[in-house]
């Protein structure tokens, strides 16, 4: 590992953050990210906690702390992602203040109605408000509560609306079209004088899935909405379950894609290669904007009254999207960072493991993407075992990264004591947290089971201390980042 | 099945979670050398025919074919907020069974566990429609029913039970 008087790292230490456009506005944008991203650790490990018997939970509180850890976790993925995007797109086209400010705004409207409605109105349907459970509460919510969710998720899909309509507002005026941003000219073969760079590719990318994403999504709200209010308007179960899982992957999969350009602006600054566009970055992009869009299907594999030809693709793409991510993302990395005599500080270590778990994850996911395998073990403990592998050690890590680059000092040091003690157990926590949802998930224990039976105590317990371990982690990098940037000045 | 599915997971997890490993320790070794894209040529190459292989063996069997109703019990399995009910209560070994499963009200899943708490199939029952999935027991003994799909506050207590016993000669 290297030290700082190393001339490839001190040469590229030298960005100022805060000339960056609107670094405010993000740096606060990540404090409430680290804040919530925390908190709801906490409600994590309550749950396994209870799981394991440690603690007592009333079913009815268990479910509504799923509730609000998974809407909590998947709304603060994107959240911090799409700030990261923002940020790193602020380096190649003008983006308006406002707009984001509104995004922010009408995000944290959307907190507070579904905080409302999980522990004032006791909603608990689950972040994926499958039709018509929130209809059909078998008395432990009203009709309100339910509503009040899906209107906090109405709010936030609109402001995500508008930060997309700027961002493709703004690339289309800079780069003429987007699929000039996609780096069509790329892979055609075309001359392009001003190729787009990786960020700009991402971006273009991201706000066109997942401003289709959204859109399904409120439309399946709003038919949600309406059977709530007119009992009788009545909507078909399984169109709606494709709805909201096309929403929900498209949704948690664009925080990755928003929060993965970290890694392409911040990384050169280490190893002192440029992440540049080329062919192969462009077709792998286009590839996963199609791949994102089509994959949904797998969250279906047993719902077997689907077109079976839709179950193939599902399988097919599951698997098949593996390449761009293993074969570029990852492979690319590991280019960038050989010979590179990089400096191993924690936003660099980070960003690294935060592709190295997003690829990991991606393998028992496309494995339980198998129809055969899927048979066994859909909505076993295996389904939190795979997203938590690519979200804990994929999506956060790159938040918490950036973080930690945001308030790096003047010069790139190596990683100090406090940093690598809090690295490790992050680390440590993480990998062995989601190994026993995987074991688990083989031990066909079910998913978003409030009490389990004996047989499982000791997987949730062996969870619960692992869990810990992150959660102090957790604190620590972002009560670094608060008081670093309180130092600053900020 | 869960085992091996376990074991190649962790394997292929290792194996990647390696690789980069590799690649952070030789940050301080050689840059990669000329051969490094035809490498990458090589994996992607590798990957795809890997998956055109798992893929057609995979799926050449539907995995969701059912046992035509000559040769197979049908039995019919409902679900409601919290119960199942099932119409046969015993059930005889080694001849395919046809789950015909509906719900009244919100999304259930239907998952048959053995009496090691073992999942040996699963189907989704969904509000509208009659699901089917065929199973073939070969153990007799006292086989369960557990909701696979989040239903609501009595999720976990969703639970109902059949027997399996031996085929009469
Ligand atoms: C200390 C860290 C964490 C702990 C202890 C934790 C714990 C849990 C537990 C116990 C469950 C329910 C498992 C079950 O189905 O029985 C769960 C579900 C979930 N977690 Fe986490 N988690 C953590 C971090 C995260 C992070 C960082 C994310 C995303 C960024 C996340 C996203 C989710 C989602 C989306 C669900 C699914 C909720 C549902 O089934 O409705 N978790 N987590
Ligand atoms: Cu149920
Ligand atoms: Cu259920």
């Amino acid at each position: 590992m290297s030290t700082a008087s190393e001339p490839a790292a001190a040469g590229h230490a030298a960005v100022e953050p805060s000339a960056a456009p609107q670094a405010g506005a993000v740096k606060l944008t990540m404090i409430l990210s680290g804040a919530v991203f925390a908190l709801m650790m906490v409600f994590g490990l309550i749950m396994r906690a209870a799981q394991g018997q440690w603690i007592e939970l009333d079913p009815a509180l268990f479910y509504q702390i799923l509730t609000a850890h998974g809407a909590g976790m998947v709304g603060t993925a994107a959240l911090s992602g799409a700030a990261i995007l923002w940020y790193f797109s602020g380096r190649h086209v003008v983006l308006t203040a406002g707009i984001f400010w509104a995004f922010l705004g009408l995000f944290l409207l959307g907190v507070v109605l579904i905080l409302g409605a999980i522990f004032v109105g006791g909603y608990g349907g689950a972040w994926t408000f499958l039709f018509p459970l929130p209809a059909l509460s078998g008395g432990a919510w009203e009709a309100g509560a339910a509503a009040a969710f899906m209107l906090g998720y109405v709010s936030i899909g609109v402001g995500f609306l508008l930060y997309y309509l700027e961002l493709g507002r703004q690339i289309h005026a800079r780069y003429g079209s987007l699929a000039r941003a996609l780096g069509w000219n790329l892979i055609l073969g075309r001359e392009d004088k001003n190729p787009p760079p990786p960020t700009i590719v991402a971006a273009a990318a991201v706000t066109i899935f997942n401003s289709i994403g959204i859109i399904l999504g409120a439309a399946v709200l709003v038919a949600s909405l309406v059977h709530l209010l007119v009992p009788g308007f009545e909507v078909d179960a399984l169109l709606a379950k494709n709805l909201i899982y096309f929403f929900g992957h498209v949704f948690i999969n664009a925080s990755i894609y928003m929060a993965v350009t970290a890694v392409y602006e911040i990384l050169p600054e280490y190893t002192g290669r440029p992440w540049k566009s080329n062919r192969l970055f462009a077709i792998a992009w286009n590839a996963v904007l199609i791949f994102v869009m089509a994959v949904y299907w797998h969250h279906l594999l047993q719902d077997v009254v689907m077109p079976p030809w839709m179950l193939v693709v599902g399988q097919l793409v599951s698997y098949f999207s593996g390449i761009p991510l293993i074969a570029v993302t990852a492979f690319s990395t590991f280019l960038y960072v050989r010979g590179s005599r990089m400096t191993w500080d924690l936003a660099s270590s980070l960003l690294v493991l935060s592709v190295a778990g997003w690829s990991v994850g991606s393998i028992p996911a496309s494995i339980d993407g198998m129809i055969s395998v899927n048979k066994v073990m859909h909505n076993t403990m295996w389904v939190p075992g795979h997203f938590h592998t690519y979200l804990l050690l994929g999506e956060v890590a790159m938040a918490f990264g950036f973080m930690a680059w945001l308030v790096r000092g003047k010069t790139i040091s190596q990683m100090g004591g406090l940093d690598r003690a809090a690295f490790v157990t992050y680390l440590a926590g993480a990998a062995g947290f989601v190994t026993v949802f995987l074991f688990s998930g083989a031990a066909s224990i079910p998913r978003r089971w409030a009490v389990h039976y004996e047989e499982w105590l000791t997987h949730d317990r062996i969870g619960t201390l692992f869990s810990v371990l992150v959660v102090l982690g957790t604190m620590v990098f972002v009560l670094r980042f608060v008081a670093r940037l309180g130092r600053s000045g900020d | 099945m869960q085992p091996v599915v376990l074991l190649i997971s962790l394997i292929l997890m290792a194996a990647l979670t390696a690789a980069f490993w590799l690649a952070a320790r030789a940050s301080r070794g050689e840059a990669p050398g000329p051969k490094a894209n035809s490498k990458r040529t090589g994996l992607i190459w590798a990957m795809t025919i890997a998956g055109v292989i798992i893929s057609v063996g995979s799926l050449r069997q539907w995995p969701h074919a059912l046992a035509s109703t000559g040769d197979a019990l049908e039995v019919h399995v409902s679900g409601g907020q919290w119960w199942w009910d099932i119409d046969t209560t015993e059930i005889p070994a080694g001849t395919p069974v046809n789950f015909n499963v509906t719900t009244e009200d919100v999304t259930h899943g239907m998952g048959i566990y053995d009496s090691g708490l073992t999942l040996l199939t699963q189907v989704q029952a969904i509000p509208g429609y009659t699901t089917k999935v065929t199973y073939t027991f070969t153990e007799p003994g006292t086989y369960q029913v557990l909701c696979m799909e989040f239903c609501g506050v009595a999720h976990h207590d969703m639970v109902n039970e059949f027997e399996v016993v031996a085929a009469e000669e």
